[in-house]
């Protein structure tokens, strides 16, 4: 072995013995307890979906690592300052941009490792309980990079302003910038400024998302590039800091004794940084919600907006109930829930022959009106007639863990039939008006009937809507008169007016 | 000559650390004696490449140490310890020598053997697995020490060295200094006069900036024989007497 090539290996001994010794080691439990009590056990409370478990990575792990990754960064960086060992170092050949790099790097490795660690964890735990799809790598790919900026924006600091209180000070201020970066995220809606998305909090939505159509990466991206963005130009400010740390001896003596190409080095990343973050920053700003979430046309894949193929999970015979594979765990609750509920209607002109699950977007698209090509929209509608529902009413969640449907599944499935589509008040500000008084005692009866507790009915808008003047109590009195009709009674009489009750022209006071 | 000094100067603002000293030093153990304030520090701290002169000629192990080569090239066979010793509390006590072997870009291979002779040199064997926080003061200045040697240096500086060291550590640590004289330059800044006695050829006296005595600790402690100087042993009369004829001559 030539003398050049075990030189080559000092610096990999530097960064072992700066891993061995590293201060992260120390916080590894406690960013560990934060993992488990936050991000983990926030996972195990969704269904086991892919892309709905992944997106606590970044709106869970992320808040909980970063403001760690920054202050131990800081920490590490502000050795040389606290310890006083600036003298002893300046004295060795290896230059400070290399010392740092070392630091840094263990820094990183650890951090790292516990992220990594942290998201094994959360995927392994889906993959036991997930019937469908497989991990999704972008939100990884973001939380890394996150993780790693925060890390560099700390060690930033603590170079730069090497004292007791810059680590505490870094962590406060990056947990800040998160705070302010969720808050951003939870601000952005369709058709307001998009810039918020560059926070990683919004990656990925919950409900369906990713399960009919694929997430496209097209934010992700974004993110990652403005993320990378701000290392870069970090690392840059980084080493261009020896030449302008002599300063009385002025800029040109500094630049001289830091070395003309470091500097040069310097300003490339910092320029390159800066060119990368305002990119992102500006792709983000054409931002719009598609089928796959929010997608950037300059990035974006028209491949991605195809629906996902799919073959659904369906239990039941005269009635068949079909949820996608994803979501097979909430079959049997889901079957056990219509069949019962469809045994009431059964005959009646408009009842369904199937239930089935459809995209529902992430819950923004359905109020955007945005056109899922070829889905029908949640009720009951097509030739044969078939009862479409989604993953999430919008109201409430539907799924739950355990594996069992929410108590609105079946409210939904009857009010669809009875109600029909949701009515909509007059005027500008337009609000969907909850079903009318008798709609609500005949779906109460039937719910009844079958053993299932009395539904929770939410607030009418008013609007001079047929509810209106009709009690909470009136209600339940014209709902127990109906539900004590025989079930034949019952059946005879929706047979003759459900057209009338599905109009709504019908009163209380007109239910047998 | 491994060091020569031509009229440097060093100043911080309006205040001149280091005026205008001339001085040159070959292998042997140079003590560098003088008052709190003289310039020791600074002077060292210019030997050690950390502070660029202000103004006259430096030149170290034959080069010049405004050039980054140069520089470089003075770093790796510079052996440095400072007066307040920096270290990391979590390294052990190898550890934190191979790591400035290795920043001083020692061949990796020779890193290992060297550590151990440093180390076993200023007898901290038995605590070479101890991390630096469990240390006592003077145990950690001998970590300075080996530090300092590890890379076998031709221009050792160390600053006030002994110090924290308990009497036996410091007789050895004097040997030590012999030792490391025969074939490198090592220049001691201390207060210690029975330090420089015992270690040092030859011994260079600084008041306000300037060297005002330049000879062997025999040659200072003859300065004292005529009475004008205080103190206890002979070489701390001439040291005092020599500070005297400087303070009353200007």
């Amino acid at each position: 072995m030539t003398a050049v090539a075990l030189s080559r290996r000092g610096p990999a001994r530097v960064l072992r013995i700066e891993i061995r010794r590293s201060v992260v080691l120390w916080a590894v439990p406690l960013l560990l307890a934060l993992f488990y009590f936050d991000t983990f056990r926030t996972a195990a409370g969704f269904p086991a979906v892919w892309t709905v478990r992944s997106s606590v990575i970044t709106d869970h792990m992320i808040a909980d690592f970063c403001p760690f990754a920054a202050g131990l960064a800081a920490w590490v960086a502000s050795r040389e300052g606290r310890r006083k060992t600036s003298d002893l170092l300046a004295t060795t050949v290896r230059p400070a941009w290399a010392r740092q790099a070392s630091a840094l790097g263990a820094t990183l490795f650890w951090l790292l490792i516990a992220f990594l660690a942290g998201v094994a964890a959360l995927y392994i735990d889906t993959a036991v309980q997930a019937t469908w799809g497989g991990p999704p790598l972008w939100p990884v790919a973001v939380g890394v990079v996150e993780v790693v900026t925060f890390a560099v924006i700390g060690f930033t600091a603590g170079a730069l302003f090497p004292g007791r209180f810059t680590a505490p000070l870094a962590a406060i201020g990056c947990f800040l910038l998160a705070v302010i970066g969720l808050h951003a995220a939870g601000g952005v809606k369709p058709g307001t400024s998009t810039y918020g998305l560059l926070s990683p909090t919004t990656n990925v939505s919950l409900g369906d998302v990713g399960v009919f159509y694929r997430v496209a990466p097209d934010v992700a991206i974004a993110q990652v590039m403005f993320m990378g963005g701000v290392t870069v130009a970090l690392l840059g400010l980084l080493t261009l800091a020896p030449a302008f740390r002599v300063s009385y001896h002025g800029l040109l003596a500094g630049v001289s004794r830091a070395g003309r190409w470091l500097c040069v080095a310097g300003v490339a990343l910092l320029a390159a940084g800066v060119a990368a973050s305002v990119t992102a920053f500006s792709l983000v700003g054409t931002a719009h919600m598609g089928v796959s979430g929010w997608e950037i046309p300059a990035l974006h894949d028209a491949a991605s907006d195809r629906p996902v193929p799919y073959t659904p999970d369906c239990a039941g015979t005269s009635f068949t109930v079909c949820v996608h594979p994803a979501f097979s765990a909430y079959l049997a609750s889901a079957n056990a829930e219509l069949q019962p509920a469809f045994a009431e209607i059964a005959g009646l002109p408009g009842a369904p022959v199937r239930a089935e699950q459809v995209a529902s977007g992430d819950g923004v698209l359905g109020s955007q009106g945005l056109n899922f090509a070829g889905v029908p929209k949640p009720g009951v509608s097509g030739t044969p007639l078939v009862y479409y529902f989604i993953s999430d009413d919008g109201l409430s969640p539907l799924w739950d863990i355990p594996a069992v449907v929410g108590p609105g599944f079946q409210q939904n499935f009857l009010t669809a039939f009875i109600a029909g589509p949701p009515r909509v008040g007059p005027g500008p500000d337009a609000a969907a008006l909850s079903p009318t008084a008798a709609q609500q005692a005949v779906i109460t009866a039937l719910m009844t009937a079958v053993g299932s507790p009395a539904p929770q009915w939410g607030e009418d808008m008013g609007n001079g809507g047929p509810t209106a003047g009709a009690t909470p109590a009136q209600i339940t009195a014209a709902a127990q008169r109906f539900g004590s009709l025989s079930s034949a009674a019952r059946h005879a009489w929706l047979a003759a007016n459900l057209p009338a009750l599905r109009a709504g022209t019908l009163g209380l006071g007109q239910l047998p | 000559m491994n060091i020569e000094l031509s009229d440097i100067t060093r100043r911080f603002g309006r205040n001149v650390a280091v005026d205008g000293v001339t001085l040159d030093a070959g292998p042997g153990v140079l003590g560098l004696l003088g008052p709190n304030g003289a310039g020791k520090t600074s002077l060292l701290r210019m030997l050690a490449t950390i502070l660029p002169p202000s103004s006259g000629q430096l030149t170290l192990l034959g080069r010049d140490p405004r050039k980054p080569s140069g520089r470089r090239e003075i770093r790796r066979r510079l052996g440095y310890l400072p007066q307040n010793l920096g270290y990391y509390p979590s390294f052990t006590v190898v550890e934190f020598v191979e790591y400035f072997a290795l920043l001083k870009e020692m061949p990796p291979h020779l890193v290992p053997k060297a550590v151990a002779a440093a180390v076993e040199k200023v007898d901290l064997g038995p605590k070479a697995r101890a991390k630096l926080r469990t240390l006592s003061g003077g145990m950690l200045r001998r970590v300075g020490i080996a530090q300092a040697i590890v890379n076998e240096p031709e221009l050792l500086l160390l600053d006030e060295p002994t110090a924290g060291l308990d009497p036996e550590q410091r007789v050895a640590f004097r040997a030590l200094m012999r030792d490391l004289g025969q074939t490198a330059t090592v220049i001691v800044s201390t207060h210690l006069v029975e330090d420089v006695g015992a270690a040092c050829s030859e011994v260079a006296l600084m008041s306000n900036g300037k060297v005002v005595f330049r000879g062997t600790p025999e040659e200072l402690t003859t300065r004292g024989v005529d009475g004008q100087g205080v103190g206890d042993a002979p070489l701390e009369r001439g040291y005092s007497a020599v500070l005297a004829a400087t303070r009353s001559a200007s």
